[in-house]
């Protein structure tokens, strides 16, 4: 068989019977999940379904109790997240854990740096070095680049959000995980969350966990739904839209019928 | 010009200082204020406060003592060449094993753990004397010559010890520029986040440690030639105790505080005994360190530069820029 034939039947993600117990109580249990290259994921649940927690152990920030996960057919299940992250795998948190006194154009050059090496360096970053300039393009794009120079701790929290995503997109990730990226943001905001959210290159496969339905169904293309660490209904927005069970745990009881 | 401004005065005190103030005041502010800055570089990078730069100090005084020219009898006489190099490389290599040992540990715990270290060694220094000499330690420790001057003379050491804090205080203001000194930093605000972004935790934790480790080695070094003597006692609870005061009284916030804290330090400590008896020194500098704390949270440092603030003229606003 051609390599190439073969790549395009390997999933960007592949996860099999994923649990994560916290003491006595199992976060998630027995999750499995596939994710094709690029491909658009939206992942819905209550609160306190277990979609934070799934994330965790996808990325490496905490360990799996039970199951295995690969990344483009490698297995990683026992890699930690900064090697994971050299696999193209990227994420954003729900709660902005941002560096609050370096600048924005300090943080995306670390995020560059991370990835691309030589954050060890001793000798002061030059005004020409070339992660400089990739920080500066990447702020453009999450459309913070008219606060380059200022300190995060000074920024709104929307300004934090799309830093957040600036971050994730160092150095041309494959697989992005998106942990309610448009959480606290003003209605002004979201629809250019949306943009950028629409904007990514169609070969980057985006894994979001969304509260917000029409974020989450715009953007999306398959959906997969959370109930108390399990998983509960897999398919494409319309088919979870129909779904009574759906309806019953998750739409039903977050619009309060 | 703002540079200038401070150094030109530096460069000119010893015309205007006799002797006595120039070692017993400048000299000793300058030597401690390298230590101390070693401490709140440490403070305000990485987010530690470290009780064991006293230690990484006599790690390198210790050396310079044992191979060095001395009156004990004890050690292997080198020429200063081999010595301080060897010195500071000792330092830093005991910065980085602190920084190994305390690194998972943050606020209270890593004071616990460094002055656990600080502590430790100062008791191993009482006891050992095939290399520390016990509780008497070094003595007749002499700077080098050169030509027929010796370094210990007051104004080449005056001289020397400016030359090396202001090469202290440009070393820590480049490096924290530097991709590694961004990476501190990172950990110091979030460290959680900072493996997320595919950089090592302890790396940079290992590395800052390090490199306070050699700051506090050069300060060790001119501090060994400046008392001539290296004993348990630069390494004991008194010294640990007075970097820290020192750090705290000139802030944590910015480095620099560091050299005014030992100024205001080494005054209080040379003419205390004007004004109260000795004994009751530690009374002085505890009820100082108690009104900088509540007046100046900060640290003077702070206080000066918001009096700067506040006493320059406010410039005109520039008007709103109209946006298209």
């Amino acid at each position: 068989m051609p390599v190439s034939a073969a790549n395009t039947t390997v999933n960007a993600l592949e996860a099999q019977g994923i649990g994560k117990r916290f003491g006595g109580f199992w976060a998630v249990q027995d999750i499995t999940l596939s994710v094709r290259p690029g491909e658009r994921r939206a992942i819905l649940g209550p609160n306190g379904a277990g979609k934070t927690s799934l994330f965790n152990v996808l990325t490496g920030d905490l360990s799996a109790s039970t199951g295995s996960i690969t990344l483009f057919g490698k297995e990683v299940t026992r890699e930690p997240i900064n090697k994971r992250i050299r696999r193209g795998l990227r994420r954003t948190y729900q709660h902005a854990h941002l560096f609050n006194g370096l600048t924005v154009q300090e943080t995306l050059f670390l995020a560059v740096a991370g990835v691309r090496g030589g954050w060890g360096q001793i000798m002061p970053v030059r005004k020409a070095d070339a992660r400089m300039f990739e920080a500066e393009r990447l702020a453009h794009v999450a459309g913070v680049a008219d606060v380059l120079s200022r300190e995060v701790s000074e920024l709104s929290h929307g300004q934090r959000r799309q830093l957040e995503i600036g971050i994730a997109l160092a150095e041309n990730p494959k697989i992005l995980l998106l942990d309610e990226p448009a959480a606290g943001l003003s209605p002004a905001e979201r629809p250019k969350l949306s943009a950028l959210l629409m904007s990514l290159p169609k070969d980057v496969t985006v894994v979001l966990i969304e509260h917000d339905m029409d974020i989450a169904l715009q953007t999306s293309e398959s959906v997969s739904v959370l109930y108390n660490g399990r998983m509960l209904a897999e398919g494409a927005p319309d088919e979870i839209m129909r779904n009574e069970q759906v309806h019953e745990v998750y739409i039903g009881g977050a619009h309060g019928h | 010009m703002k540079h200038a401004a401070i150094l030109t005065p530096l460069l000119l005190l010893p015309l205007m200082l006799n002797d006595f103030w120039l070692t017993q005041v400048a000299t000793r502010a300058l030597i401690l204020g390298v230590m101390a800055l070693s401490l709140s570089f440490l403070a305000t990078y990485l987010g530690v406060v470290s009780f064991a730069q006293a230690t990484l100090a006599g790690v390198a005084g210790y050396t310079i003592a044992y191979f060095g020219p001395n009156t004990v009898g004890v050690g292997t006489e080198l020429t200063f060449w081999l010595t301080v190099p060897l010195a500071l490389v000792l330092a830093t290599l005991s910065g980085a094993i602190v920084g190994l040992i305390a690194r998972r540990s943050r606020g209270i715990y890593a004071i616990m753990i460094t002055l656990a270290i600080g502590v430790a060694f100062f008791y191993f220094t009482r006891q050992n004397y095939t290399f520390f000499n016990g509780w008497t330690g070094f003595s007749g420790v002499r700077a080098p010559m050169i030509g027929d001057m010796s370094l210990r003379d007051p104004l080449p050491l005056y001289l020397l010890s400016l030359a090396i804090a202001v090469i202290a205080l440009v070393l820590v203001n480049s490096f924290v520029r530097s991709p590694l000194g961004l990476a501190i930093q990172a950990v110091r605000d979030a460290p959680g986040r900072v493996l997320a972004l595919g950089i090592s935790v302890t790396t940079p934790i290992v590395a800052a440690f390090a490199f306070s480790g050699f700051l506090a080695g050069t300060g060790g070094i001119l501090n060994a030639w400046y008392q001539e003597r290296v004993s348990s006692f630069s390494v004991g609870l008194g010294s640990i105790i007075d970097l820290l005061i020192i750090a705290v009284i000139g802030g944590l916030r910015h480095p620099s505080g560091a050299f005014v804290g030992a100024v205001v330090f080494v005054l209080l400590d040379t003419f205390a005994v004007d004004l109260i008896d000795r004994e009751r020194f530690n009374t002085l500098i505890g009820a100082v360190l108690l009104l900088i704390v509540i007046a100046a949270p900060n640290g003077l440092q702070q206080l000066v530069t918001d009096w700067g603030t506040r006493l320059r003229p406010t410039p005109p606003q520039p008007a709103p820029k109209t946006t298209n």
